[in-house]
């Protein structure tokens, strides 16, 4: 083994290591922060683009100014909001 | 027989189960394929659906998986069969049973479009199926947070040096978060303080004059409220004489529900995160000494390693008319270190959505399913090398001693065992708490509104477990959680071996333990039912002064029987779907429905 190699598979030893321990220490933390600016842009959306659902909360004028900013997490938004969930999905 | 030929055992069991066993079922009946789209890069919503590393999913898989459960089912049961019977159970169940649910669970998810178990019980067996999933999965948080609650109570009441570090720890839990979020402190600076403190604070506990302040001040003046009288006693079959219940324990155990109703209220970072976290760092500390003292004891202390518990103590480990056999008794008691259905609930909903691969799935679901039998032989050995005493004690006892072996005067030592112990129960019981919570919100919120408000349905849910820890009989409780963990367990492996046998692949590996599992968690049920029946509500009725019980074991019944009724709804449910998917008759679905 070269020692380019050794270096290499230490690293990917320690790299590995600290993989875990996030995962068992920040991770659900990272995750739940994710959650919460999620369900922000979705309340944004709902806010802005009701009309989508039949809720016109803000004047369509303004509505469609923001239009081009909320089209990319429209299709996330969708997917998230009819998605099948039941009791079990708050396990997690 | 010493630790480390018990270690090395261990190690050849992970070994041996994983690379010749779980591969191949890995390679040859699933067929993992690195190429084929998980849900986590279809979905990819940034959220819910985000490809993860696999070092990463298996540190977060393993922690959410592994509490107190295979702790405290293997000294429950060392103490009542032996540590070999329990050895056996936990090598055997963890390689033939424990993985394969684990990782078929996640495989079904993941193959299905991150489908929950419940949702895909729904669709593979009868839509009611799912409605009986969550009776399961109610009543083993309401069973678990009163086995749980109980045990906290009873350790901070009896180990004097123990609640000053799990104070500090609540103050710390607040501090860490206002640091993390509010002041903006980098995360390893407020680690180092918080958790810094905490661990002092947990060492400091067993110096006379912190002690002190909990033995002869609060727990003196507590009790001097009956005049050191007992309240009530409650029928314990392990012992010869009723447990008498001092208000002491009363007030620790309301003490552990405060805790519990804060981690179920307050935002979660502000409280039940930061909890968490450093409780995190406290056991990961206890159980990697532990594990590693247990290895080396043969050659340093080498009266640190000799096993003091009888190999096999009974066949019938039941006393004062209670019936034990190691059949069916001992599946339900050690569920977690050798198979356990909250981990295929949760690797479903979890874990699934997160695998970047699914080749990564056996190395997370099946990989942290073994690691976890490790710590559940890491508490077999240490209440067997304690011998005497029972449960948190005796393994308190003999984690410390392990833990000593690193230079650690042996009362610290234990001091950090105890500390372990509470804080791996606590944290645990303050989350199942918030989803109690938020189950009962789901279900009763529609109809009674009141519900609807989170200090309602949390009082609710604490006092239903209050109820349980004062009235309830410790060791039933304890194997009747035992029985639904294991119901789920085996509701699990029959959903996934329906969807095995509707894609036309063999199912033997995850049928043939179902059927065992089903059946015997089953009879476990029974036993249960009817030694409480026996043993705590036949002698109590109608006398005087024995209300407790007598409410106790009449609930637990209740919830046995309950239990035994819903599995057999669904193993009929199940044996049809079989049929229905075995031998198709004319016009009926020869496969799985699709999702719509």
């Amino acid at each position: 083994m070269s020692e380019g190699e050794r270096r290499s598979f230490w690293q990917n030893l320690v790299r590995g290591f600290q993989d875990v321990v996030y995962g068992m220490a920040s991770h659900d933390m990272t995750r739940y922060a994710l959650r919460t600016r999620s369900s922000m842009e979705h309340l944004f959306i709902l806010t802005t683009m009701g009309d989508l659902l039949g809720v016109p909360i803000l004047p369509p004028y303004y509505s469609l100014r923001l239009l081009p900013y909320v089209v990319p997490q429209i299709a996330t938004w969708k997917r998230r909001m009819l998605r099948e969930k039941d009791l079990s999905d708050v396990l997690a | 027989m010493n630790t480390l030929f018990a270690v090395i055992i261990g190690v050849l069991t992970f070994y041996v189960g994983y690379r010749y066993y779980a591969r191949r079922i890995d390679r040859d009946v699933i067929q993992a394929d690195a190429n084929r789209m998980t849900p986590a890069r279809l979905y990819a919503d940034g959220v819910d659906f985000v490809p993860t590393s696999r070092n990463v999913l298996y540190g977060y898989h393993f922690k959410s998986i592994a509490a107190a459960g295979p702790i405290v089912g293997a000294i429950t049961a060392a103490n009542l069969w032996g540590w070999l019977p329990a050895l056996l159970w936990l090598v055997v169940g963890v390689c033939f049973i424990g993985w394969a649910s684990d990782y078929s669970a996640i495989m079904l998810s993941v193959r299905n479009e991150g489908n929950s178990l419940s949702a895909m019980a729904h669709r593979l067996i009868t839509p009611r199926s799912r409605t009986i999933f969550f009776v399961f999965i109610f009543f083993y948080l309401l069973l678990v947070a009163g086995a749980f609650a109980n045990l906290v109570a009873d350790v901070l009441n009896s180990q004097a040096q123990a609640p000053f570090g799990i104070i500090v720890l609540m103050a710390m839990g607040l501090l860490l978060g206002q640091m993390l979020y509010r002041w903006r402190v980098g995360l390893i600076l407020a680690t180092a303080i918080t958790v810094g403190l905490t661990v002092v604070a947990v060492l400091l506990g067993p110096v006379p004059a912190i002690s002190g302040i909990f033995r002869d001040g609060i727990n003196a003046g507590v009790n001097s409220l009956s005049g050191g009288q007992p309240l009530y006693a409650v029928v314990n079959p392990m012992a010869q004489a009723p447990t008498n219940v001092l208000p002491s324990y009363i007030f620790w155990g309301l003490f552990a529900l405060v805790f519990c109703y804060l981690g179920s209220v307050l935002p979660i970072w502000r409280w039940a995160q930061p909890v968490v976290y450093i409780g995190f760092w406290i056991t990961a500390a206890a159980i990697v000494l532990g594990l590693l003292g247990a290895a080396l004891a043969v050659v340093v202390r080498p009266e640190l390693a000799a096993f003091n518990l009888p190999a096999v103590k009974a066949f019938d480990g039941g006393s004062g008319g209670a019936f034990q056999p190691i059949w069916p008794m001992l599946f339900v008691t050690i569920a977690c270190g050798a198979i356990s259905g909250w981990h295929a609930l949760f690797g479903s909903v979890g874990t699934a959505r997160q695998l970047e691969y699914e080749t990564d799935a056996l190395p997370v679901g099946g990989g942290s399913m073994f690691t976890e039998f490790l710590l559940g032989l890491l508490a077999l050995l240490a209440v067997t090398v304690a011998g005497k005493g029972a449960g948190a004690p005796a393994f308190a006892s003999g984690l410390g001693g392990f833990i000593s072996i690193f230079g650690l005067p042996r009362p610290y030592a234990e001091s950090l065992a105890f500390a372990a112990f509470v804080v791996i129960v606590l944290v645990v019981t303050q989350l199942i708490f918030r989803v109690m919570r938020v189950t009962l919100t789901e279900w009763l919120g529609e109809s009674i509104p009141a519900f609807r408000n989170v200090h309602v349905a949390t009082v609710v849910s604490l006092a239903i477990a209050l109820l349980l820890m004062l009235s309830g009989t410790w060791i039933y409780l304890w194997q009747l959680f035992g029985g639904a963990n294991q119901l789920m367990a085996s509701l699990s492996l029959l959903v996934v071996t329906l969807w095995l046998v509707s894609s036309g692949r063999s199912a033997t590996f995850v049928g043939i333990p179902m059927v065992f599992m089903y059946v015997t968690t089953m009879f476990a049920n029974l036993v249960t039912a009817y030694n409480l029946y026996v043993t705590v509500f036949a002698p109590s009725v109608g006398k005087a002064g024995r209300e407790m019980p007598v409410v106790g074991s009449a609930l637990m019944i209740i919830v046995a029987l309950l239990l035994i009724g819903a599995a057999l709804v669904i193993g009929y449910d199940g044996l049809r779907a079989y049929r229905r998917y075995r031998r198709p008759e004319a016009g009926a679905p020869t496969r799985a429905p699709r999702p719509a």
